[in-house]
């Protein structure tokens, strides 16, 4: 009887779980040309606006191709031009005094492309904001596909409290920030010739590793009664799968307030990026923003400009009560590559060996057969983004 | 008693010349005497005596005033109408239910020399009827109709003949009456009644009706009557059977574009859990696809799903599907009959621009008490019916319900086991059939309940009453008269995000009379006519924060009501032997009401609350606008040949009820809003043309159609639309123009030991929305294919009867993946990457292709049992092919991924049982 039931749950099973996600890549096509992709911002909070001037990437080798030599300017409501240099890499530069970047005043950029092509953006204005209200967290347990296994970690929120401010959109960039230690020093390395470091050099041990989150956070108080909004959540962090909350954890909250048409693109572009892939998907679209070409008006301009008033907070996180941590370095050792040390592509210099006896699997291995570490083991700048410049808003 | 008929038949050439002897002539005035007492009064003054059986004339009433008559006629006038016939033997007189003895051997029409071989030959053979039925004797069945001298020189007889299935007793709808003498016939209606205009003589009339036995009778027609004709069920053909396809059903059938399906054929077909859908199998016709498994949607000719008209009893059902459309909303086993209307859409409807799913349900078994019923994995029916008074007033009641709630509970997976679902439909009717009047009364309920662990709650249900009373004026006018009531409310808790959290709940409300008239003017010239109006009343619900932590403003969406009353006439016209005209029109006027608060908004800007320039408010049933709404119908048959016509259609329609959806799949959330200030009702013409064949040697249809169809007014929803947030539409809606086009590619075969069909369609469906402004404009107002614009679909559907008791069925399905719109290229705000998609519908998911398989086991096929069961065994997707329901981009860890969803990627086997009470071809 009871292995009858089984074959019969198997079956329900069979119906239930047959929906499927797997990978694909459709093709498509060249001819869906590059466009330009116009970003910035004015804001409240800085003395140097910047715009980015780029085009876009193809799907497959997504990468940041900028556009220099462009002619910019910033025009305001009042009829103000204040022309924008370009400093590096696609972006440019303007210096607009404090007492313009004031709530009911309105920004455009336009631009002037080296092969003549004109771009113009529409007004934005800058709305009145509140100060970031509250950044903080809760210990969670998230369900995984294993029904028996849960990922612990803290799930940061934002409070919004704007009830005295006109303003009804806001959008969040979040930027986190955390420690990450090396497993052991530097000693013996080779680079074409063996070396050895003594003592040994631990000056890449400690490095601090900080990034914009990817995800679009925004909150619109339209359809709410207030104007405010309790718990937004951010993002999460598990304590197993990085060293994140091991040595300490930052998060960086800036709040900007949105006009009406640039809360509608943030908008499109959250639909386009999250609420896909079931049964009941919403059509993506393409997105508008608002900027034109005026010379060519049939080639749409990708990106946004607006004026927002900004505002930020952080958040320093270690030792959380309740959370223990199970992040487990893997310092990867392997046996040397075929043809030994010599034979090895100097392309991989400098290769890492480790020290005399090492700790693997519970147990002191002495390192006279010869092995290599990778390079996380003892260099933490090899990670993309590390630093081993300590940044100035960390705690001693 | 037929073995006492064969004796009769035998003995009857031998004697016939002395039963005219005996003619004493007497008179005879009565009222209200049973047929038994009539029968006594004849003996005593006539001495002829007259045989019959008590249960035939049971319920008769004599009623005749005659003066100097012999027997014979007294006895005929007694049984005028009752459907029983008088014979003369031996002096004596013999009764017999529609059937005359033959007095002598009847002429044999030859005319038909050249044509199909041999068309007065029985479609079973004796060997095979009397397999099925027992001994039967080889009459050549005589009806008679009128009374002799009873009609005026020169003048045509109106005849009204009823068609009923032999065993159950129940009208049969759409079957075909053909006499050869004239190459014309006609259709039955609803009630099983069709009429036609015969100058006095014998005819040879054949009576059809796909899935059962042809019957061929001569007629000898006298003046004005009426006659009930019994067919019987068809079972599977043997091979010495000369089959000469369905000539009448296709080539001679009216309208273009009309599809007709068996339902016996439907329950052999494999089907997802064995749940007999019979939606699923329309989209294996030409010309109909649906976007996916899970889409509760069909899209008929290029069509949104919303533009079709489902009825089910002339109740309008606005929500189909049960689980969000893996199943069908109602029992397989209460449909009688199932029509789709995709081309040429007779006059009596409108108000969808695509086509018209017409299902009537079982009647009732009037002759016994009947069960059926079926276990899947998934639910449980059964149907029973039977007379309440035999002949006369019949039941019928169905119930489904689904058992799978407590299997989702078993299941490791936190979300599905704190999920649960359920779902019901139960049915009921009542019939009354007296001769010339037909009373039936219908009621339906569905309901739906799902909630997925604490994030999502829905519910709906559909509840719906029809009452239909159908008369026969006289001898050539049959009327109808509706009344009916249907409602479909949903509602939904939405919990996912806790600031956020909503319920809503939303109701449609249908209130229909209706009246329509079929008018027989002459045997060429059919005249269709008919009025009706509808109240619709919508409570699109208020959008109200749930729970105590959700920060959500209050939006009522308000609440709709609308009158639409139409008109129509139709006139069917033989001009010529071989060339039919139907031209029709239908007049509607379609006017929203109050009380309602409209807003003006500034000419040139875009229709958005901040470019309000006026404020207008409507009182209680005040019109707020007026839509008059003209539609012209119009079909040409031309028959080229015995095998084969062309028929051309010119179709228009008007459409005030719209989905608000802007997901390519029915969400069960989805929507009814009707036309109202600012959104225009929908309006197309379709052209169409067709050709039709039968190859008669092979059992084979053919059909090859082409369509045009433009449709003006479309409304397509803006990027981001959002119908929650406000009760002004016209904020969120666009109207454009769509265009369709197609071939229809279509072979069938039929009552042989491999029988099905196979359909190609290639079509196009293409939307616009090109308004003045660019925020008028779509896809900067460039053309764009529609979510459901499927250029090619190919189907093939087979099954193989090796014998008597087992069927291998199998689908195969191929469709052009549906459009979607692709990412094209990558940039970065912010170091945020964000996709830039193509223009609207630019690309294709990966093409759909599924096969499934089917094995039906039959009981033992013993004549007397008390029950009979099938088992079906299927395979859905047997080849397990992961079809994309969509395909999407992620962004994960700074890398753009695409993946692909399929919602049915194994193969899906059920086990299904189906009982009947009675044998193999019981009914």
């Amino acid at each position: 009887m009871y292995q009858n039931r089984h074959i019969f749950i198997a079956t329900m099973l069979l119906f239930l779980m047959a929906s499927c996600i797997q990978r694909f890549d459709p093709e498509i096509k060249s001819t869906d040309a590059v466009k330009y992709v116009i970003t910035g911002q004015v804001n409240s909070g800085d003395d140097v606006q910047r715009i980015n001037i780029g085009t876009s990437s193809p799907i497959s080798k997504p990468e940041i191709i900028p556009v220099t030599g462009c002619s910019v300017k910033i025009i305001d409501s009042k009829g103000n031009e204040y022309p924008a240099t370009d400093v590096w890499n696609g972006n440019y530069d303007v210096t607009i005094p404090k007492s313009e970047l004031v709530p009911g005043n309105a920004f455009k950029v336009e631009i002037l492309v080296p092969g003549g092509t004109h771009i113009v953006s529409d007004f934005d204005q800058i709305q009145s904001g509140p100060p970031v209200d509250s950044v903080y967290y809760e210990v969670q347990s998230l369900p995984t596909a294993s029904p028996v296994e849960f990922t612990d970690g803290i799930q940061f929120y934002v409070d919004l409290n704007a009830g005295n401010y006109s303003c009804r959109n806001y959008r969040y960039d979040v930027v986190e920030t955390y420690e990450y230690h090396t497993k052991y020093p530097i000693e013996w390395w080779y680079n074409g010739l063996l070396r050895h470091t003594l003592p040994p050099d631990s000056s890449k041990m400690v490095c601090w590793r900080t990034s914009t989150l990817r995800d679009v956070y925004m909150i619109s108080t339209k359809e709410l009664a207030e104007n405010s909004y309790k718990k937004y959540a951010l993002n999460f962090v598990d304590n197993q799968s990085s060293a994140r909350l091991v040595y300490g954890y930052s998060l960086l909250v800036r709040q900007f307030t949105m006009s009406d048409e640039a809360f509608k693109y943030w908008e499109k572009i959250r639909i386009n990026s999250q609420e896909q892939g079931g049964l009941y998907e919403s059509q993506p679209m393409s997105i508008k923003g608002n900027l034109h070409n005026i010379t060519n008006p049939d080639q749409d301009v990708l990106g946004f400009f607006s004026a927002t008033t900004v505002s930020q907070k952080r958040i320093f996180v270690k030792d959380v009560p309740d959370l223990p941590i199970e992040f487990v370095f893997n310092c990867v050792i392997g046996s040397l590559p075929w043809g030994g040390l010599r034979g090895t592509d100097p392309i991989k210099y400098p290769i890492y060996l480790p020290q005399r006896s090492i700790w693997i699997d519970d147990q002191w291995v002495s390192t006279y057969d010869l092995l290599t570490i990778d390079h996380e083991c003892v260099d933490c700048t090899s990670t993309v983004g590390g630093t081993t410049v300590k940044p100035d808003y960390w705690p001693n | 008693m037929k073995r006492l008929l064969t004796g009769i038949l035998f003995l009857l050439f031998t004697v016939s010349s002395i039963a005219q002897q005996s003619q004493k002539l007497a008179s005879f005035h009565v009222k209200g005497m049973s047929f038994a007492q009539f029968s006594t009064l004849v003996q005593k003054e006539t001495s002829v005596q007259v045989f019959f059986q008590e249960k035939w004339v049971k319920k008769l009433q004599v009623e005749v005033s005659l003066d100097n008559v012999n027997a014979k006629t007294a006895v005929e006038q007694a049984l005028l109408g009752s459907g029983l016939e008088v014979s003369d033997w031996h002096g004596n007189l013999v009764v017999l239910p529609a059937e005359k003895l033959l007095a002598a051997l009847p002429p044999y029409d030859f005319e038909d020399k050249k044509g199909r071989p041999d068309t007065t030959s029985k479609v079973l053979t004796a060997s095979e009827e009397r397999y099925l039925t027992g001994r039967n004797a080889d009459v050549l069945q005589i009806l008679k109709i009128g009374r002799k001298g009873g009609h005026l020189s020169g003048t045509k007889a109106k005849i009204t003949g009823r068609i009923m299935d032999e065993e159950s007793g129940e009208a049969i709808f759409s079957a075909t009456i053909y006499v050869t003498e004239i190459k014309a016939g006609a259709a039955s209606d609803m009630d099983g009644f069709l009429s036609l205009s015969l100058k006095p003589g014998v005819y040879n009339a054949t009576f059809q009706y796909m899935g059962y036995q042809s019957k061929k009778y001569q007629i000898e027609v006298f003046s004005d009557g009426e006659f009930t004709v019994n067919l019987k069920k068809s079972v599977i053909q043997m091979k010495e059977i000369v089959v000469y396809g369905d000539p009448q059903m296709n080539i001679r059938a009216k309208d273009p574009g009309l599809d007709k399906m068996s339902i016996k054929a439907i329950r052999e077909l494999p089907m997802l859990m064995g749940e007999r859908d019979i939606l699923k199998v329309s989209t294996t016709l030409p010309g109909i696809v649906s976007v996916g498994e899970g889409s509760a949607g069909l899209n008929v000719r290029g069509g949104g799903s919303d533009q079709n008209a489902f009825y089910l009893n002339k109740i309008p059902i606005y929500n189909t599907s049960h689980l969000f459309g893996f199943f069908p909303a109602f029992n397989a086993d209460i449909i009688k009959d199932f029509s789709i209307y995709k081309g040429f859409i007779p006059a009596q409807y409108g108000g969808h621009l695509s086509s018209v799913l017409d299902i009537v349900s079982r009647q009732g078994n009037r002759k016994h008490f009947m069960a059926r019923g079926g276990i899947n994995p998934v639910t449980g029916n059964l149907v029973v019916e039977g007379p309440i008074k035999k002949d006369t007033l019949s039941y019928m009641l169905s119930a489904r319900a689904s058992y799978s709630d407590w299997i989702l509970s078993k299941i490791n997976d936190p979300v599905i086991s704190n999920s649960n679902a359920a779902f019901n439909d139960v049915s009921g009717g009542l019939n009354y059939d007296i001769r010339k009047t037909q009373v039936s009364l219908f009621g339906y309920h569905s309901y739906d309940r799902f909630s997925l662990s604490d994030l999502n709650e829905y519910e709906y249900s559909n509840n719906g009453v029809s009452a239909t009373v159908g008369h026969t004026f006289g001898k050539s006018i049959r009327g109808e008269f509706s009344v009916i009531g249907s409602q479909y409310a949903f509602s939904t808790i939405d919990k996912q995000d806790v600031n956020k959290a909503y319920s809503h709940d939303y109701k449609i409300e249908h209130y229909e009379i209706r009246a329509d008239f079929n008018h027989a003017i002459s045997d060429r010239n059919t005249l269709e006519y008919g009025i009706g109006t509808v109240l619709y009343k919508l409570d699109r619900g208020t959008v109200d924060p749930y729970g105590d932590n959700s920060l959500r403003q209050e939006v009522d969406l308000g609440k709709e009501k609308a009158l639409e009353s139409s008109l129509y006439i139709s006139d069917s016209y033989d001009v010529l032997p071989w060339l039919n005209l139907t031209v029709g029109g239908r007049f509607t006027m379609f006017t929203p009401m109050g009380p309602k608060t409209v807003y003006e908004y500034a000419p040139d800007l875009p229709k958005e609350p901040r470019n309000i320039t006026d404020t207008l408010y409507f009182d209680e049933n005040k019109a707020i606008k007026r839509y008059n709404e003209p539609d012209i119908r119009v079909s040409m048959n031309f028959k080229t040949d015995d095998a084969g016509s062309i028929k051309l259609a010119f179709n228009q329609m008007h459409q005030n009820l719209f989905m608000l959806s802007t997901t390519t799949a029915i969400a069960p959330n989805t929507q009814w809003k009707l036309a109202d200030y600012h959104l225009a009702p929908s309006k197309s013409n379709q052209y169409s043309a067709g050709v039709f064949r039968t190859l008669a040697k092979f059992g084979i249809e053919t059909s090859a159609e082409l369509f045009y169809k433009q449709t003006t007014n479309y409304p397509e929803f803006k990027d981001g639309a959002n119908f929650l947030n406000t009760p002004n539409v016209e904020t969120s809606v666009l109207q454009g123009d769509q265009r369709a086009y197609g071939i229809e590619l279509y072979v069938k075969r039929s009552l042989r030991k491999l029988e099905g069909w196979i359909s190609y369609t290639y079509s196009r469906s293409l939307i616009k929305v090109d308004g003045e402004h660019p925020w008028d404009q779509i896809n900067n107002g460039k053309e764009y294919p529609a979510n459901y614009d499927i250029p090619h679909s190919l189907n093939v559907v087979l099954s193989y009867h090796p014998n008597r008791r087992l069927t291998l069925a199998s689908i195969f399905t191929y469709q052009t993946g549906k459009p979607v719109t692709y990412p094209v290229s990558v940039y970065y705000y912010n170091s945020v990457p964000v996709l830039d998609y193509s223009s609207r519908n630019a690309y294709r998911i990966p093409d759909y292709i599924r096969t499934d398989f089917s094995v039906t086991i039959e009981g033992n096929l013993k004549k007397q049992k008390f029950m009979h069961s099938s088992f079906i065994f299927s395979v859905y997707n047997a080849f397990g092919r992961d079809n994309p329901y969509s395909v999407y981009y992620k962004v994960e860890d700074g890398f753009i991924r695409s993946y692909k969803y399929s919602v049915i990627g194994v193969p899906v086997f059920t086990a299904t049982w189906l009982f009947k009470l009675g044998n193999y071809v019981s009914e």
